[in-house]
């Protein structure tokens, strides 16, 4: 197995900097924001640019000549509502570092985006649901294997769907916590590749207890198989987290300098 | 359904690294196959041999030997007798005389010795030092300021040395150097972070995991030479993409097998027949294990291990 993906997930319009920089498409704090992410160890960098109905394609194409011509064309997660911008930023996309990744698809309303990311021969990530929570495991599978079916139909390799079991929040949903987990241990066991917004889980808990629970998290998910997470990159602990994991995985060869690399 | 042969072609590769200059230089690594698979692409280089000779020059109690080298008195003579031998790509001088637990030889001799080795001869030289870490240090050091200009090898820069001898060799005088880990694969991918955050360029080190006869303690250099090349190619480890050179001759003619007299044990037969084995099927696993270069001794197992390499890449 290959090192765990990291998706840095800090290029969000709900940032009030990158809101801004993204109304007055002022390259600086979006770039900045990027070389942040990859100096902290982010292989894939998501631009979310909201639903962005009015100016989606023109500025998902800024966006993604923007980043990748300020570093050195880093693959990026491309992640709107908005389809037609979506395909724009492929359309001017380099694949030099890796494929484009359409964020997201689900069994419902947008399941439309498995086709397009097949089309554009894009990864695709593929959320383990339809309309809201899935209430459980078998639920989560009865999606999975639609998207799957979806994909294949459509010429995908099924390498380039990364399904998302739904990391949930752990205030109020502590009793699900080992069902996500034992889902992303069914993906694995089905060779399929896995990812998804880890910090769902710590959401509302205090600023200084997120790392943990996000970082503990990731280890039992890892050991379980997922392969790829969105998340912040510049959170210290967690990526110690995840490159120790993939040391323990034999993902990485180890060396004393490892958290180096 | 038929069969559909799927080439198992890496979007990585092993670094190139170049020593020598001019038309004989000769470039290790840059394929991106495993070893000898050539049947899913051409390996970038063939797999290079270098012929070892020593300060003191050959090993004339051995008649195959001391009947290539007839005539050839001198280290000079020696040098470019051996440049000369089918199937080489480059000679290596062994230092094997300024241990200083030996012959001790002061660092301005050896200095003496390499110069006129490498006038002597038109193919890349190696300078095998005498294994100690502070005469090392300083031989590489006066060697490599002497020799600038001739993109010389350095085997090896181990963990308690390759500080100074990275920066006096590649930094100073753009030489090349061979990191040396023996058999510690942790420590082989350290070293080379380490060298890496000096500001050693990829393409100016080379690695040397470690070398042992079959029989004893092959087993471990077997599992490190994979690990390696998977890490490598499978999971596009950069600080493992070193071409691997692996000094096979002072390993294999140092075991028993290797020295022991017909006299004293009559049943195993000739002595050098014995050697040559010994260096011909260490040579043909190290590189079936991924060895990008493999330094020889025997004439015979020079010839030996270029056929294969002809044969096989």
């Amino acid at each position: 197995m290959g090192k765990f993906v990291i998706i840095g997930e800090r290029i969000h319009c709900i940032s009030p900097i990158i809101k801004k920089a993204m109304e007055e498409m002022n390259p600086d704090p979006i770039i900045k924001r990027a070389k942040d992410q990859i100096a902290a160890g982010a292989t894939y960098i998501d631009v979310n640019i909201g639903p962005a109905e009015k100016n989606g394609p023109e500025l998902m194409k800024w966006a993604v000549q923007t980043i990748q011509e300020a570093c050195d064309n880093v693959p990026l997660a491309l992640d709107t509502a908005n389809r037609a911008a979506i395909e724009a930023g492929i359309s001017v996309y380099n694949r030099s570092k890796g494929k484009p990744i359409v964020n997201s698809a689900d069994a419902g309303d947008r399941i439309e985006n498995v086709d397009l990311a097949a089309a554009n021969d894009a990864i695709v990530i593929a959320l383990c649901s339809k309309a809201g929570v899935p209430a459980d495991n078998d639920e989560r599978m009865t999606y999975c294997q639609e998207l799957l079916e979806r994909g294949m139909n459509a010429g995908m390799d099924p390498e380039d769907m990364w399904f998302d079991p739904l990391f949930l929040v752990i205030k109020g949903m502590q009793d699900k916590q080992m069902d996500v987990l034992d889902f992303v241990g069914q993906l694995s066991d089905m060779g399929l590749n896995s990812t998804g917004g880890l910090s769902n889980v710590s959401n509302g808990t205090p600023k200084h207890i997120r790392p943990i629970l996000d970082s503990a998290t990731v280890a039992m998910a890892m050991c379980k198989g997922l392969t790829s997470a969105i998340m912040n990159p510049c959170d210290t602990r967690l990526v110690e987290t995840i490159k120790a994991a993939d040391i323990i995985k034999n993902n990485f060869l180890y060396a004393d300098s490892f958290l180096e690399l | 359904m038929a069969f559909t042969r799927k080439p198992q072609v890496y979007s990585s590769s092993i670094n190139e690294v170049t020593i020598g200059v001019g038309e004989k230089a000769v470039t290790f690594g840059g394929s991106n196959i495993m070893p000898l698979y050539t049947f899913d692409a051409p390996a970038k280089n063939k797999v290079a041999i270098g012929v070892e000779i020593t300060d003191s020059g050959v090993d004339r109690t051995l008649p195959g030997i001391a009947a290539y080298y007839e005539g050839a008195e001198t280290i000079s003579e020696i040098a470019a007798r051996a440049a000369e031998m089918p199937g080489a790509d480059f000679v290596v001088l062994a230092l094997n005389g300024a241990d200083p637990n030996g012959d001790n030889r002061p660092v301005e001799e050896c200095v003496e010795i390499a110069k006129q080795v490498a006038d002597a001869i038109d193919v890349p030289l190696a300078i095998v030092g005498a294994r100690n870490v502070e005469k090392d240090t300083a031989l590489f050091t006066a060697i490599s300021e002497a020799l600038q200009g001739k993109n010389v090898l350095f085997v090896s820069a181990r963990e308690e040395d390759y500080k100074t001898i990275a920066a006096s060799a590649v930094m100073a005088y753009s030489n090349k150097i061979s990191a040396e880990s023996a058999v510690d694969i942790n420590l082989a991918k350290q070293l080379n972070v380490l060298l890496s955050q000096m500001g050693i360029k990829p393409e100016s080190y080379v690695m040397n995991v470690g070398a042992a006869a079959a029989g004893y303690g092959y087993d471990y250099v077997a599992s490190t030479l994979d690990r390696v090349k998977d890490a490598a190619l499978a999971q596009n480890d950069v600080m493992l993409q070193m071409p691997i050179i692996t000094p096979v001759s002072q390993e294999a003619w140092a075991v028993k097998e290797a020295i022991v007299t017909e006299e004293d044990y009559p049943d195993w037969g000739d002595r050098e027949t014995r050697g040559v084995d010994m260096e011909v099927c260490t040579a043909a696993a190290v590189i079936a294990g991924g060895s990008d270069a493999v330094i020889l001794r025997h004439p015979q197992s020079v010839a030996t291990i270029s056929g294969l390499i002809a044969d096989l890449m």
